[in-house]
């Protein structure tokens, strides 16, 4: 990480930035230095706790396990045209679409037991992401959002949680309010949108702005005092944060070399890893991705073919590139989906795998995890999980020991509803090196 | 009096404006009724402060009332001259006129497309195939247009059947966007007609003892068979094309438009009314891969024969849904229509159905239901009678809602604007009123290998139609080489010369991404770097998917993006147009905040403004509106 405290390059820019923000929100800047309860949690800290970020890749849809972390090759019914590979670990085999991921399989610790209650999208996607069954009433913050909360930011002026393609829903800050939901990325080619001040606009006429709207705000505040309408002046704060800070290219892609780009390659995702890889770096704590169209129902060997080719060299890419920059050791990229699919091979939807929240695959590695292992198992089909069971709750308490944040803390809602980060989830800590 | 060259307009702008709808003279409420209608509702509202002891909320200022009327009612806020009409004219029946106005204009079926797009998931293409869903998007496009009656408009999309081309059965795609997942799109028709939450009961039986698994496959029995129409009669020809992996020329390009564009969105037969049970049928009532009947698990029950197909599935459960569900169908639709003008539905979420009973307000909701069916399932006339409302007046209120999931009556609850209505808003600021602009209109060209083929000659939903009724393989082949020869014969070529031409008789309307149009008339679902989408608009992925969680992207958006480009920075913005003329600084700064705010400055904000213009000249305007743009009072709804 960069010395963040060392801030001394572009005076006159920079001072006149604070001042604009003091202006406009009569706020101090780095408001986010020691709000966290972070320093707290790491007195407490599991002695495994070696991360200190997350790659979380998420696959949207439900990736099918049997074709890819789960293969059976003994049942030929069950694989239908799905072969198994050898890979670099001893003992495991993927699905034949993963020829890269099997090359670096030796860091990868791969869950074949979890088990989830929910077997829709949105209800599996959201457990996934928050531990808790979506409701009507409040709305659960999603893991990066808690990581950030226990955990607090590294880098005071990059968001904390950033998210890479993915759906506004499963990445708020719910009830912790605006300020912990991830900075969106649409493009990661783009980087960060509209990042930088207007060219035609004078860095006076900028400041004018902000004065003249943070007066009108002061008096709609007062009329209407409501968390919705603070939750945007909190992030006009966040914003001139950003704007202001000499790491902003950390979103700049084009800063990598030709070479690392290719590593890669093409595509959001692809170039999401890479740029993943770029903000944890710059101290960057909770980076999602995601990866869509795994819900296979229709001729799911086709489709899962063509998932595993934008996932496999990118995967494969981001475990090296990390390992050789000397940041898997505290990075922990986390492959995640929101349920598996069905053993059964659907012939009147052309060769299709319906939902399957039974038994399904994610993978951990990095961050203090063991590499070339497995962990759980499914029976003979993959239809069931026979042995060591890991919850939805118990995978995100697993996330939440890597990291050393403490997974059995209570913090109470604004409407005074006890909730962790993990629900009742236990982490599995025999995976820890 | 300033702004004097507005009024001529003043006058006519807010009186009812003859011919404008084309469903104006069958309409069946007429105005009394509307007005006796919402007095009705006020009376149960008054009653429920009467009962709690609660204060009654005052009524709002014009300002407010006219802002919150068009974002609630047309997805904008009023242009200048909209909102000048409004605030200066004195009569005491302006708001009953200003609602008038808006439930007519263009702008209602815009606002309420959104709503159906989002409720219905709709995307424009699909994933892994060639098939479109613009000719369905068209229909329900439409169907809003011509304010098709609620009940009606369930059932054409439940009970459908045909070509997925002909905008006569075009609603078939309401099927075919799900085609692999009948039973998430059984849950998602159950979820969103009757609030009736059954995703769970799919995979086992629900933990709290409302439906077991078994319930949802006698269910899923109705709409169970959703095939495509004759496509077996193509597949030995498609196999052909498709397995010669070298051979990517026009002749695979024709099977591919046959394959996927028109047997592939077509959907065949009725519903068989039966089902078997899942290979992982894990109760005792019954066995894996036995075939069970049809049968509702509430309401008045309609069974089918497990003994034999009887074919007409998806039309009976259609009937039963919006005939036979007792208070349940019209309620849902009630409580959806009043959370869209309200705010707040009486319960929450609106898509977890409780029974009148059980909610805070029984006899409001009971009311209301009956309403709903009284007014023939006209959805704008009913918000057409919640606007007319008191209740739809009364003041903000800060506070979150006292009871939780639900509506507590006091007060305007304060929200932001959803990412469509910033936008509808900004584009109107930027370029005007965006409904004196056409709409999008279905493109309904043949396109082979990307570019459109036969222009004039020949159309997809004539295509479309000759190749459904195609009976043997040897007609289809016939036909196939035909049409071949046709497209062969320069048919492309002519096509491309008259593709700005017309079509039939209309032209294909269709707006890029960025296009200052209503976010109705916009490819679905946005991009991700796209403005819409940053600020919340749904994926579309899932039902009602839309989010108005504030992030840091859409502040920067706010302050460099797209806000800066599109209006602040653009000279030739609508707003800054609308300054012609005027003779002072005062007036132009009142004018502008009449565009953004829609209302007149304070005194005290006339001073400030008027001191930025005196430091800083021209450029003062834009910092002005910039400033506020970004205001709080500009995102939110009071």
């Amino acid at each position: 990480m960069k010395d963040i405290l060392n801030k001394a390059d572009e005076p006159t820019r920079r001072q006149f930035m604070q001042n604009a923000a003091r202006a406009y929100l009569g706020v101090h800047l780095f408001p986010m230095l020691g709000s966290s309860i972070a320093s707290a949690a790491a007195e407490g800290a599991a002695k495994g706790a070696k991360a200190k970020h997350v790659i979380y890749l998420f696959m949207s849809g439900g990736m099918s396990h049997i074709d890819t972390f789960d293969p059976k090759p003994k049942k030929k019914d069950v694989m239908g045209p799905s072969v198994a590979i050898p890979t670099k670990a001893d003992g495991i085999e993927l699905g034949g679409y993963l020829p890269k991921t099997a090359a670096v399989t030796d860091k990868m610790c791969i869950i074949n037991s979890l088990n989830s209650t929910q077997g829709a999208h949105e209800q599996g996607s959201y457990i996934m992401h928050t531990s808790y069954s979506q409701r009507g009433t409040i709305q659960h913050p999603s893991l990066g959002s808690w990581v950030v909360k226990l955990g607090g930011r590294i880098h005071p002026e990059l968001p904390g949680f950033v998210a890479v393609n993915t759906s506004p829903e499963y990445t708020g800050g719910g009830f912790f309010g605006a300020k912990y939901s991830a900075a969106p990325i649409g493009s990661p080619d783009q980087g960060l949108q509209d990042s930088r001040r207007f060219k035609e606009v004078s860095p006076e006429d900028f400041s004018r702005r902000l004065t003249l709207a943070d007066k009108l705000n002061t008096q709609f505040h007062n009329r209407y005092p409501n968390a919705d309408v603070k939750a945007y002046e909190e992030l006009y704060r966040e914003a001139i944060a950003l704007m202001n800070s000499k790491d902003l290219n950390a979103f700049n892609l084009a800063e990598e070399d030709a070479e690392t780009r290719a590593l890669y390659g093409g595509g959001n995702f692809a170039q999401g890893c890479l740029l993943a890889r770029r903000l944890v770096e710059n101290g960057v704590r909770f980076v999602e991705v995601q990866l869509g169209g795994w819900d296979t129902h229709y001729d799911n060997f086709t489709a899962v073919e063509g998932r595993c080719k934008e996932f496999d060299q990118a995967y494969a890419a981001l475990l090296t590139d990390l390992n050789q920059r000397d940041k898997l050791q505290d990075t922990l990229v986390v492959v995640a989906t929101e349920f598996g699919r069905t053993p059964e091979i659907k012939k009147e939807h052309n060769d299709g795998r319906d939902h399957h929240p039974n038994a399904f695959s994610c993978v951990l590695a990095g961050g203090g995890v063991k590499g070339g292992i497995k962990y759980g198992e499914t029976d003979a089909s993959g239809n069931k999980v026979r042995k060591d069971t890991v919850s939805v709750q118990d995978f995100n308490a697993t996330i939440a020991y890597a990291l050393g944040l403490p997974h059995d803390l209570v913090l109470m809602s604004p409407t005074k509803r006890p909730f962790k980060i993990a629900d009742k989830g236990t982490p599995v800590t025999s995976i820890f090196g | 009096m300033k702004f004097l060259f507005l009024i001529p307009m003043v006058a006519s702008l807010f009186q009812p404006l003859s011919g404008q709808t084309k469903d104006a003279a069958k309409s069946s409420a007429d105005t009394e009724l509307l007005r006796k209608s919402a007095m009705e509702i006020d009376r149960h509202i008054a009653a429920f402060y009467k009962e709690k002891k609660l204060s009654v909320p005052e009524v709002t200022n014009d300002a407010t009332f006219l802002r919150r009327a068009f974002l609630v009612s047309i997805g904008r806020i009023p242009t200048a001259e909209e909102a000048l009409a409004f605030i200066e004219i004195e009569d005491p029946a302006k708001r009953e006129e200003l609602v008038a106005y808006l439930m007519k204009s263009q702008g209602y079926s815009s606002h309420m497309t959104n709503w159906a797009f989002d409720l219905l998931r709709l995307r424009d293409g699909r994933q892994g195939s060639q098939a479109t869903n613009e000719p369905y998007r068209n229909w329900i496009r439409k169907a809003m247009d011509d304010n098709m009656r609620w009940d009606e408009f369930v059932t054409s999309l439940v009970a459908s059947s045909g070509n997925g081309w002909d905008p006569k059965t075009a609603s078939v795609g309401y099927y075919t966007i799900d085609r692999g997942m009948p039973l998430d799109n059984l849950s998602n028709t159950m979820r969103i007609f009757l609030g009736s939450r059954m995703e769970c009961a799919q995979c086992h039986d629900d933990p709290f003892g409302k439906t077991e698994r078994k319930d949802f496959y006698h269910l899923a029995a109705f709409t169970n068979g959703q095939y495509q129409q004759n496509q077996e009669h193509m597949s030995d020809l498609w196999r052909k094309y498709q397995d010669d992996q070298r051979n990517r020329g026009q002749e695979y390009q024709v099977a591919q438009l046959f394959w996927d564009r028109i047997y592939g969105m077509s959907l065949s037969g009725g519903g068989k009314g039966q089902i078997e049970l899942p290979s992982d049928y894990q109760y005792r009532d019954g066995d894996p891969g036995e075939i069970v009947g049809a049968k509702t698990p509430f309401g008045k029950t309609v069974r089918m024969s497990d003994k034999k197909v009887e074919g007409d599935g998806r039309e009976q459960f259609a009937d039963w849904i919006a005939t036979r569900t007792g208070e349940q169908f019209p309620a849902v639709i009630a409580n959806r229509m009043w959370h869209r003008i309200m705010g707040k539905g009486i319960y929450e979420p609106v898509d977890d159905y409780i029974d009148a009973k059980q909610t805070v307000h029984p006899e409001l909701m009971s009311h209301l239901a009956k309403l709903m069916h009284d007014l023939d399932y006209d959805l704008r006339a009913f918000q057409h009678v919640l606007m007319l409302t008191r209740t739809f007046q009364f003041a903000t209120n800060p506070k979150p809602s006292t009871l939780e999931g639900g509506d507590d009556f006091h007060g305007r609850k304060i929200a932001r604007l959803s990412a469509e209505q910033i936008w509808d808003s900004l584009i109107s600021l930027s370029s005007g009123d965006p409904d004196k602009k056409p709409v999008r209109t279905a493109d309904s060209r043949i396109f082979v290998g990307g570019n459109p083929v036969l222009v004039g000659q020949m159309d997809m939903i004539q295509l479309s139609n000759d190749v459904l009724a195609l009976e043997t393989e040897q007609q289809v082949t016939a036909y196939f080489n035909d049409f071949l020869a046709m497209v062969k014969n320069g048919g492309g070529k002519k096509g491309k010369e008259s593709e700005s031409m017309s079509m039939g008789m209309t032209a294909v309307r269709k707006y890029g991404k960025d296009s200052p149009v209503r976010a109705s008339e916009l490819p679905s679902p946005a991009p991700r770097e796209h403005f819409l989408y940053l600020f919340g608009a749904s994926d579309r992925e899932v039902v009602e998917g839309a989010s108005k969680e504030p992030n840091v992207g859409q502040v920067l958006s706010m302050m460099n993006g797209y806000v800066q480009r599109q209006l602040v920075a653009n000279s030739g913005a609508h707003v800054y147009k609308s300054l012609e003329g005027a003779s002072s600084d005062g007036e132009k700064i009142r004018r502008i905040y009449l565009a953004i705010l829609n209302r007149p400055p304070t005194e005290e904000e006339m001073g400030w403004m008027k001191e930025e213009i005196k430091n800083r000249g021209e450029e003062g305007y834009r910092n002005i509106v910039a400033s506020l743009v970004m205001s709080s009072e500009f995102l939110f709804l009071q």
